[in-house]
């Protein structure tokens, strides 16, 4: 009897639940990988042609051989009539064939499962010379599977039945095949949150878990799973409690995503007409489709670390600039605030020479690295300016920690600007030019910051990172990272008022911005833009939309009176559950998730 | 486990042979061979039984596995309409050793 109620643990790729047949695919070449169940009539007779197919051929192969074989080699010859006999048994001819007719398993999984019983009745065999003749049956089995690895079709996903897709990994050429079929769900042994597999999910809108641990492994074709989009987690055999438990989560999800939906097209005024700007996080040219749907005002971070980390070679000028066009104008007249490189020296690329850092959060990355390798940070700079011309584009940098890092940058934009203009080629010449807000001193600096950027975005996540001295993705540690920390709701207060007093916005590009939980809270403080994941957007506004500012500025004040986060963790959660009970539900776990 | 078996050959002639295996090796994939080709070459269906095991003749993989070394009792049955002739042909290959030691 299979286990019931395997949890299987990966990484949250796009939120849902769903529940069905897997159907495991694996990577040409590698046997086990290439099982799997047929689903219609039509794949059974194809795979019983198959079969047919491979068997004429070797027995053509043999035969062929056979005759060349001279009369003087007369063991040989015996050997490929053995060969030639045991080609016609039925154990291996017509046992394949009844396996793909009735028991649906394609031809290589027949073909493997009619030689396994074989190798069982050899097993029991004592006479060791007869038993020796499982190798001639094994070389056999080799060439019809190197025939029907030769005849495999190309990878169908038309099925009659809802099927889950388990698989290593997904090309986007067979992701984008599956756009119209039955595919309910993917899970996926590689990728992460913002790998091809989980947008192309996102976009479809069903359920996806990857980097989940061997995947193709664990399950097998035809297996029952739940996968949990919003957990990141598949359970395998689901007996009735837990499939009954899943399905209300799945009803009562689907009816929440689509109650906030309504709130896409609208933009996030309060009930007394304050406006926020809803900007969306992306870091692949392909999610600005899914930003736009999402109802997203712009883009408020865009990562651009990818171009650089896809590849051996440093991304030239002109690759950089034709990725960020594409976001550019896919986003016009909307807004794009590009980030420049966000990266540490130590996980770059292996042409550059740097050592292992200690501690790499405190190390050389972000603006740092930019401003010491200036080549690199000249050619980004260059490449979003020639892409402003296309539409409505900032640039930020991140982790500035002084008013030094922050001239120094704008004079390298300077300098790079007067090099298109020597070229020739056009730019924006009012880019506004913002400063991230994430090193405490940069809080402390902020009404001097003020002057010398056109904006601010706080980056909570590393803001809390470094005032509370916590790391997130250490376990014993994790859960006193706390956005709702007395001292952090003090910093972005006074970014806030600083911005205000130059006359300059502010935004919050950090996963908290994305949490309904802390909405009302941030509302309140002044924050004039927030940036989130796509999907966080549509209950952000409804959020927003169904509260007052003056409420929000309440809100924002009593916890500002509280000393402790659990007395504001307490608020917060109690002021969501009564205004928003099926967004308290949901929310947090999809905001924190993504 | 036999596909031609029907009610038709019910009706037909079934013959029954004391068989054994004589030769030092036992059925290896020589004699298997032989006794399959030669079996392939009647219509009527041919049976091996060992211990209440019963296998098809034509089927080599199966008589090798039924694992008959020197000295193995083994009963034929033939059914069809050349029983007899199938019988007395596989009884020879047995007397024969099957052209072996």
């Amino acid at each position: 009897m299979t286990e019931q109620n395997q949890y299987l643990q990966g990484i949250p790729a796009s939120p849902g639940i769903v529940s069905g047949r897997a159907w495991v695919l694996s990577d040409r070449g590698e046997v086990k990988g290439r099982f799997r169940l047929l689903f219609t009539e039509e794949e059974q007779a194809r795979e019983v042609d198959r079969f047919q197919t491979a068997l004429d051929q070797a027995h053509e192969d043999l035969t062929r051989i056979h005759k060349e074989i001279s009369e003087e080699f007369p063991e040989h010859a015996h050997l490929l009539e053995l060969h030639l006999l045991i080609l016609k048994d039925q154990m291996l001819c017509d046992e394949p064939l009844r396996l793909i007719r009735e028991e649906r398993l394609n031809a290589e999984w027949a073909l493997d499962q009619a030689f396994e019983k074989i190798k069982e009745l050899f097993r029991r065999i004592a006479d060791p010379y007869i038993k020796g003749r499982l190798a001639d049956v094994e070389s056999v089995y080799r060439r019809l599977m190197g025939n029907l690895s030769g005849n495999e079709p190309l990878r169908s996903f038309d099925t009659p039945d809802p099927v889950i897709i388990v698989a290593r990994d997904l090309s986007p050429a067979e992701t984008t095949q599956m756009a119209n079929s039955k595919v309910v769900g993917f899970v996926t042994e590689r990728g992460g949150r913002t790998s091809h597999t989980a947008i192309m999910a996102q976009a479809l809108e069903i359920p996806a878990v990857v980097g989940l641990d061997n995947a193709t492994g664990e399950i097998n074709s035809g297996d029952d799973i739940i996968v949990d989009g919003l957990m990141g987690r598949v359970i395998l055999n689901p007996n009735a409690e837990v499939r009954e438990k899943y399905r209300r989560r799945q009803v009562e999800f689907d009816a929440f995503k689509a109650e906030v939906a309504r709130f896409c097209t609208f933009s996030a005024y309060t009930l007394d007409d304050h406006l926020t700007r809803i900007f969306a996080n992306i870091e692949l040219p392909e999610e600005v489709q899914l930003a736009l749907k999402s109802g997203a005002d712009g883009v408020g971070l865009y990562r651009t670390e990818f171009l650089y980390l896809r590849q051996r070679h440093l991304p030239t000028e002109d690759e950089l600039y034709e990725d960020y066009k594409k976001v550019v104008e896919a986003m016009a007249p909307r807004q794009v605030t590009i980030r420049t490189l966000d990266i540490g020296g130590d996980k770059f690329l292996s042409n550059l020479e740097y050592p292992q850092e200690m501690n790499p959060a405190l190390g050389l990355r972000a603006i740092r690295f930019s401003l010491k390798e200036r080549e690199i940070f000249r050619i980004q700079l260059k490449a979003i300016l020639r892409a402003s011309v296309h539409g409505q584009v900032r640039v930020m940098f991140p982790l500035i920690s002084s008013i030094q890092e922050m001239r120094e940058a704008r004079r390298l934009l300077i300098e790079v600007q007067e090099e298109l203009r020597a070229r020739g080629q056009d730019f924006d010449p009012r880019l506004a030019v913002g400063a991230m807000i994430e090193v405490p001193a940069a809080v402390t600096l902020a009404g001097l910051l003020a002057r010398e950027a056109d904006f601010f975005s706080i980056g909570t996540n590393d803001l809390i990172q470094y005032a509370l001295a916590i790391d997130r993705g250490n376990k014993q540690v994790a859960s006193l990272y706390e956005p709702l920390h007395p001292a952090v709701l003090r910093m972005i207060r006074q970014v806030v008022e600083a911005g205000r007093a130059a006359g300059i916005p502010v935004a919050v590009c950090g996963e908290m911005a994305g949490d309904p939980l802390y909405i009302p809270i941030l509302l309140g403080l002044g924050v004039d833009e927030l940036s989130m994941n796509h999907m966080s957007i549509p209950m952000v506004k409804k959020v927003i939309r169904l509260i007052s500012y003056e409420e929000a500025k309440d809100m924002a004040r009593q916890a500002l009176d509280m000393a402790t986060v659990e007395e504001i963790n307490e608020f917060a959660a109690q002021e969501m559950n009564r205004r928003f009970p099926e967004i308290f539900r949901f929310g947090s776990a999809l905001a924190g998730s993504f | 486990m036999n596909g031609k078996m029907n009610t038709k050959k019910s009706e037909m002639p079934v013959v029954e042979r004391e068989l054994w295996v004589e030769n030092r090796l036992g059925i290896h994939a020589r004699p298997a061979m032989k006794i399959t080709n030669l079996a392939l070459q009647f219509e009527s269906d041919l049976v091996l039984e060992k211990d209440n095991v019963a296998v098809n003749a034509r089927d080599l993989l199966a008589i090798l596995t039924l694992d008959c070394p020197q000295g193995t009792r083994l009963v034929l049955r033939a059914t069809g309409s050349d029983a007899s002739e199938a019988a007395l042909a596989v009884c020879q290959l047995f007397a024969r050793k099957f052209g072996e030691t």
